[in-house]
Formats: C-alpha cells, sequence, structure tokens
C-alpha cells in the first residue's frame, strides 16, 4: 500500500520547555487505514497531530517526516481538524467556510460551488450555502468543519479528539463519514482515547506515554464508565432534609424569541449528587446560568438555598465550574490561586496557608504549588481551577461538562474528588454533562435535557 | 447601496455640530433603520449603549467644565457621536459577515481582508468568553459586579481578575485562529482566488487574485 506519511525518529521540544514533548516517534500510516493515538491529556497527542500535518515550526525539531508528494494545486494533502470548532470557523456563512480551503488553494472560482455541494453532501450538512455558521449546533460545526477538509481533497485526516465535543448522535455520524472515508482510500489519524463507535473503523492503535514516546497497542488507562461502579450514590449521607435548589416551570427564549427549553422543574436536596444529561446545543449552560442568575428567566421560578438567584449573595456559597476553567486562572502561582478565593472570605493567614495546602493535596497537586499556572498542561490547569473552586468549601458546586477534554485517567480522579468532597463535607453537586449515561449509578438524581424539556430519569 | 449611505451618513456626523443639520442626520439615520430593518432586540442594544455613551461623555463634561457650560456641549458631542456610528452598527447588522468579506477582499489585500473579518467573526466568541470569565470570576469571589465597581476600592479587580485572564484567553483564542487558517493551507498557494458566492458564481463574475 502506498506510504501517506512517515515518521523517522521524530522527536520534538518546545521553546524554553525543559523537555521533549515527542522523542523518537516511529509511525507510518498508509492508503486507506485509520490509526487511532490514545494517551493522557497533556500527552503530545496534539503535538504529533500538528507535527503530521506541517504545523509544528517553533521549537526544536530531530528526526524527519517524510510526506507523500501532492500535484501541484493540491496543497498539503493533509487535514486536520483541531478540538474546538469554534475557534476554527473562520468566516460568517457555511458557503464561505467551504470556500475558504478552495480559495487558499487557487481553485477556479467557477467550480467552487460544485465542490463545495459535494462536501457538504458527503457529511450530510444539506444546509443554505448562505447558512449562518453560528446558528450550526457543535455537531453540524463539527461535520462542516469535516466538509472544509473533505474539499480540499485530502489524503490523510487527521481528527483531534472528535469525541470530546460530539454527542452520540454526533459520533455515530462521524463513524458513517469515516467508514467512506476509507472505502475512498483516505486515511485517517485520530487522537482520541475514547474512539467509542469509532473504534470498530481503527485498524491499528498507539498510545503516548508520559515521555512523549509511541507505543503499539490501546492507551492503558480504564475508561470513566469502567471506573464508576467504585463509587456509588450518596446512600450513606442522612435522608433528604433541606432544599438546596429547586426550579419550577422554568422557560427560556432565545434572542429572536423562541423558546430553548420550558416547563423545565426539578429539585436538589442539600448533600445530594444531580447530573443533567444533554446533547450539544440542548441549553445546559444557559440552564446553569438561569440557576445562578446571571441569566433572566422568560418565565418560572428558581430558588436556591430558599431565595431568588442573586450572584452576589451566592459568592462563596455556590462554586462554578464552567466549560474549559482554565480560562479564568490569572495569578502567578497555583497557591495564590487557589488562595485567591478564601482570602477574599477574609480567612486569617495561617488559616489560608493550611486550607491552600490542604486543598491542593486532595487535589494531589501539592507539587505544583510554586509553578504559574499558564506554563501547566491542559490537565493540570483543569485540577488547579477546580481546586480555586473548592478552597472556598461551597455549599453547593455546580459544574458545566466537567470531563470534556480529559483523558480517563484524569476524569476518574475528578470525580473521585467530587464524590469525596460529597461524602466527607456534604457538598451538593450538579454536573451537567453531554454523554448520556456516562456517569452510571453516580448520581442521586438524573435528569436529561431534550428537545426543549427537562425529564427525570 | 447600504454601504455608501451608512459611510455617508457617518461621516457627516463628524463633519456638522449645528443642531438643526444634527436634526436632519437624526431624521435620515431615522429613514435608515426603516428601511433596513434591524430588528426590535438591536434597537434596544443600540439605544442602551447611546444612553450610557451620553451619560458618560456628559457627565465628563459637567465634571470639567461645570453644569451650565458644559451639558449642552457634552449632549450635542454624544449626539454626533451616536449619529458617526449609528450608520455601521446597522450596516454591520443586516449585511452578512461574508458579504463584507468579499467586499473588502476586493478592495484590499488578501491578507488584511482576512484580519478583518476574522476581527469582525470573532467578536461575539471573544465577547461570550469575556461573559463566561466574569461569571466566574464574580463566584470565586471576585467583586466586579456593576454595584461592587461603585467602590473604586474594587476597581483593582477588574484588572487583576478580568482584564488579565481576558488578555491570556484573547492571546490564546489569536493563535488558534492562526492555527486553524493554516490548517486549511491559508498561505500556501501563490494565487489565491475567491469564491464570488453562489449568485455571482453564475453570472460568471469569479475573480482570481
Amino acid at each position: 500500500m502506498t506510504e501517506i506519511l512517515c515518521f523517522n525518529d521524530f522527536s520534538y521540544a518546545y521553546q524554553d520547555a525543559d523537555r521533549q514533548v515527542l522523542c523518537g516517534v516511529k509511525l507510518d500510516i498508509h492508503m486507506g487505514e485509520c490509526h487511532c493515538l490514545g494517551g493522557a491529556t497533556g500527552s503530545g497527542k496534539t503535538s504529533l497531530a500538528l507535527a503530521a500535518k506541517g504545523l509544528l515550526t517553533d521549537g526544536h525539531i530531530f528526526g524527519t517526516i517524510d510526506r507523500c508528494e501532492t500535484s501541484p494545486g493540491s496543497g498539503s494533502g493533509m487535514g486536520i481538524v483541531l478540538q474546538n470548532p469554534e475557534t476554527q470557523l473562520l468566516t460568517g456563512s457555511v458557503g464561505s467556510e467551504v470556500a475558504f480551503g478552495l480559495e487558499n488553494l487557487g481553485c477556479d472560482p467557477l467550480s467552487m460551488t460544485g465542490m463545495i455541494r459535494t462536501a457538504l453532501q458527503w457529511v450530510g450538512l444539506e444546509k443554505p450555502l448562505d447558512f449562518d455558521t453560528a446558528k450550526l449546533s457543535m455537531g453540524e460545526k463539527y461535520r462542516l468543519l469535516l466538509a472544509c477538509q473533505l474539499a480540499m481533497n485530502p489524503r490523510l485526516l487527521i481528527l483531534d479528539e472528535p469525541t470530546a465535543q460530539l454527542d452520540p448522535e454526533g459520533l455515530t455520524k462521524l463513524c458513517r463519514i469515516v467508514v467512506e472515508l476509507k472505502k475512498n482510500r483516505v486515511a485517517l489519524l485520530l487522537c482520541e482515547n475514547e474512539p467509542g463507535p469509532l473504534r470498530e473503523a481503527v485498524d491499528h492503535h498507539w498510545h503516548l506515554d508520559a515521555d512523549g514516546k509511541l507505543h503499539p497497542g490501546p492507551a492503558p488507562d480504564v475508561v470513566r464508565s469502567q471506573a464508576l461502579p467504585s463509587v456509588s450514590r450518596s446512600d450513606t449521607l442522612p435522608g433528604i432534609s433541606e432544599t438546596a435548589l429547586r426550579v419550577s416551570d422554568l422557560a427560556v427564549t432565545d434572542m429572536a424569541g423562541r423558546t430553548i427549553w420550558s416547563d423545565v422543574s426539578f429539585f436538589l436536596p442539600r448533600s445530594r449528587r444531580a447530573v443533567i444529561y444533554g446533547l450539544n446545543g440542548s441549553g445546559k449552560t444557559t440552564l446553569i446560568r438561569c440557576l445562578l442568575g446571571f441569566e433572566k428567566p422568560a418565565g418560572g421560578e428558581v430558588r436556591i438555598f430558599d431565595k431568588d438567584p442573586n450572584p452576589s449573595t451566592l459568592r462563596g456559597r455556590v462554586g462554578c465550574l464552567f466549560q474549559n476553567p482554565q480560562r479564568q486562572l490569572f495569578e502567578t502561582t497555583v497557591f495564590e490561586e487557589v488562595a485567591f478565593p478564601i482570602k477574599r472570605r477574609r480567612k486569617g493567614d495561617r488559616e489560608l496557608t493550611s486550607r491552600v495546602y490542604e486543598t491542593l493535596g486532595l487535589c494531589r497537586i501539592d507539587d505544583l504549588a510554586d509553578r504559574s499556572p499558564h506554563t501547566l498542561s491542559y490537565g493540570q490547569k483543569h485540577l488547579v481551577a477546580l481546586a480555586s473552586v473548592i478552597a472556598m468549601e461551597p455549599t453547593l458546586m455546580i459544574l458545566d461538562d466537567p470531563f470534556a477534554g480529559l483523558d480517563p485517567k484524569l476524569a476518574a480522579q475528578v470525580l473521585e474528588l467530587l464524590t469525596s468532597i460529597n461524602k466527607e463535607k456534604g457538598t451538593t453537586l450538579l454536573l451537567t454533562s453531554h454523554a448520556p449515561g456516562s456517569m452510571g449509578d453516580w448520581a442521586d438524581f438524573t435528569y436529561t435535557l431534550a428537545g426543549g424539556k427537562l425529564g427525570c430519569n | 447601496m447600504i454601504f455608501v449611505c451608512s459611510l455617508v451618513l457617518s461621516i457627516a456626523a463628524f463633519g456638522t455640530r449645528s443642531p438643526t443639520t444634527l436634526g436632519l442626520l437624526s431624521a435620515a439615520d431615522a429613514l435608515l433603520l426603516l428601511i433596513a430593518r434591524p430588528g426590535i432586540t438591536f434597537l434596544k442594544r443600540a439605544a442602551k449603549t447611546i444612553l450610557w455613551q451620553a451619560g458618560i461623555i456628559s457627565g465628563l463634561y459637567w465634571l470639567r467644565f461645570g453644569s451650565y457650560e458644559g451639558i449642552v456641549p457634552g449632549l450635542i458631542i454624544s449626539w454626533q457621536l451616536a449619529l458617526a456610528f449609528l450608520p455601521g452598527m446597522v450596516f454591520v447588522k443586516i449585511v452578512p459577515g461574508d458579504r463584507i468579506v468579499r467586499m473588502l477582499s476586493d478592495i484590499l489585500p488578501y491578507r488584511i481582508a482576512f484580519i478583518i473579518a476574522t476581527c469582525l467573526n470573532f467578536l461575539p466568541l471573544l465577547l461570550a468568553e469575556i461573559k463566561s470569565i466574569h461569571e466566574g470570576q464574580v463566584l470565586r469571589g471576585a467583586k466586579i459586579l456593576p454595584k461592587d465597581l461603585l467602590n473604586p476600592l474594587n476597581w483593582q479587580d477588574v484588572i487583576y481578575c478580568l482584564v488579565v485572564p481576558v488578555m491570556i484567553q484573547t492571546m490564546n483564542l489569536s493563535a488558534q485562529i492562526a492555527l486553524a487558517a493554516k490548517a486549511r493551507d491559508f498561505g500556501i498557494a501563490g494565487k489565491r482566488t475567491s469564491w464570488p458566492g453562489e449568485n455571482k458564481e453564475q453570472k460568471n463574475k469569479g475573480t482570481t487574485r
């Protein structure tokens, strides 16, 4: 079979980094093959994907990467879709988005519309070409990005963490596309720990270890759903007493006045755990913002600790971890980052230091206390952000899709941490997740937000 | 057409200070709003923005020149500014972003057109990021709610807890956008072509630049 890409003992270190992120990587990819690359969060999967596409230019490179020759006007022949669709959509409409790559290749403008339509049909996204990309769901955005790459006729398509942003419905569609691509002799490289339904299409599994070395075989980490049975419901806690959160007939509309969801009612007693499942775009984040008083609902009522939600009075009592919590980091050291919310509650110096180290120990990041949070890996930043919320000792913690983008091992660690604070400190927990059933039996109350309504499981 | 009208109205607003001319320009802007029909939500937001800027500018003039000498010139300046920016806001609201880009790429080098278009496209994303960071920091204890900012002692929290993470996130976003453009071979070909759009293509108006 024709070789598309070959890593020859390839090593890479970012500028100013004290270690190589990729070390002596040897990998051959042939036409029509599907390779799946696993590894812990921050192990270098994205770096390897960028190297394959030729996007790692700064830094220290050792070894070589051989790519198949492409005909003039067909670009690099390597397509890549990165993790976050939001930052990859560069224009305002579906047609322009797909055209962007074709324009870069210098394609004939008069033949572009046909190519755009073919690519969109391939991914099953049949929208008008002037359709606003902002109105697409996350799954549709991902498929649009796939169409953008397919229009450029790549020989190798690299997908970085495709399951992190896709709900099961989106994943099933992606799986069909991957099988079709393989039939058309397109090679694929999936950087993914939990390929789910994509697993059937994979020919070769690899995993990157913590030293940046590539090994054959799937990543040895257990999947989160397998780790769950050890953490069961909070049955040992005292019976239901006070209600932390009560929501009655809540409704939210968008800016155009269309209903996003309505008749949402649920309650959460103190010291209990609840999970709200919902596909991407179902309105989970909007619901959280309503619960916290940051968004005014179109109708209904929220009572939090038996009062109307008001951000100024919830400070310190309610901890919230929004999606991508790393972006709220601003201090110069991890210690200061975790100390910030405690200082705001005016604790004495002695108590401050002990509380920070206790929280860091609980999150198993006490060795990072003097490091700058901005130089840490994705997973470490996630833990620091979580520690800074836990440090406040909130009565209620709300976490918006806290496992998105985390590898199974780290996700299991976060889950264990949340379980322990629930059991030991009686913190009430409310989580959302885009993957239905992914939390197993962990929660006392499970709800599903779908079709504009909230159902109780 | 709408572009030319907006441009003329904006330039005219900068060129005059007489209440009569500003009144005439206001009537012209009202006509533009009637024709363009940007929607009630836009009108509410525009009104809110204009009222805020009028309040701030008049307030600053009042502080600097006193109530009698300051308030009238302050109101005129804020009226002038509103008339200068309103047509542009209407234009950006009703003309799709990609059509603006295509217009720009006809008159500017494509790299510059791309930068301007990207800034326009990513502004809503950046605003959403700022909102999310703001909300997260409020719950962590930062005193950055509007009523907190009535106390000047809390102003440092805006810099410390909001501006710093927003700056870092803006740099991250810029890097990710640049990477996304390179991932689609931006800058790889010597000559970049321009998709004329679905309708124009049928009229054989494709261009190669």
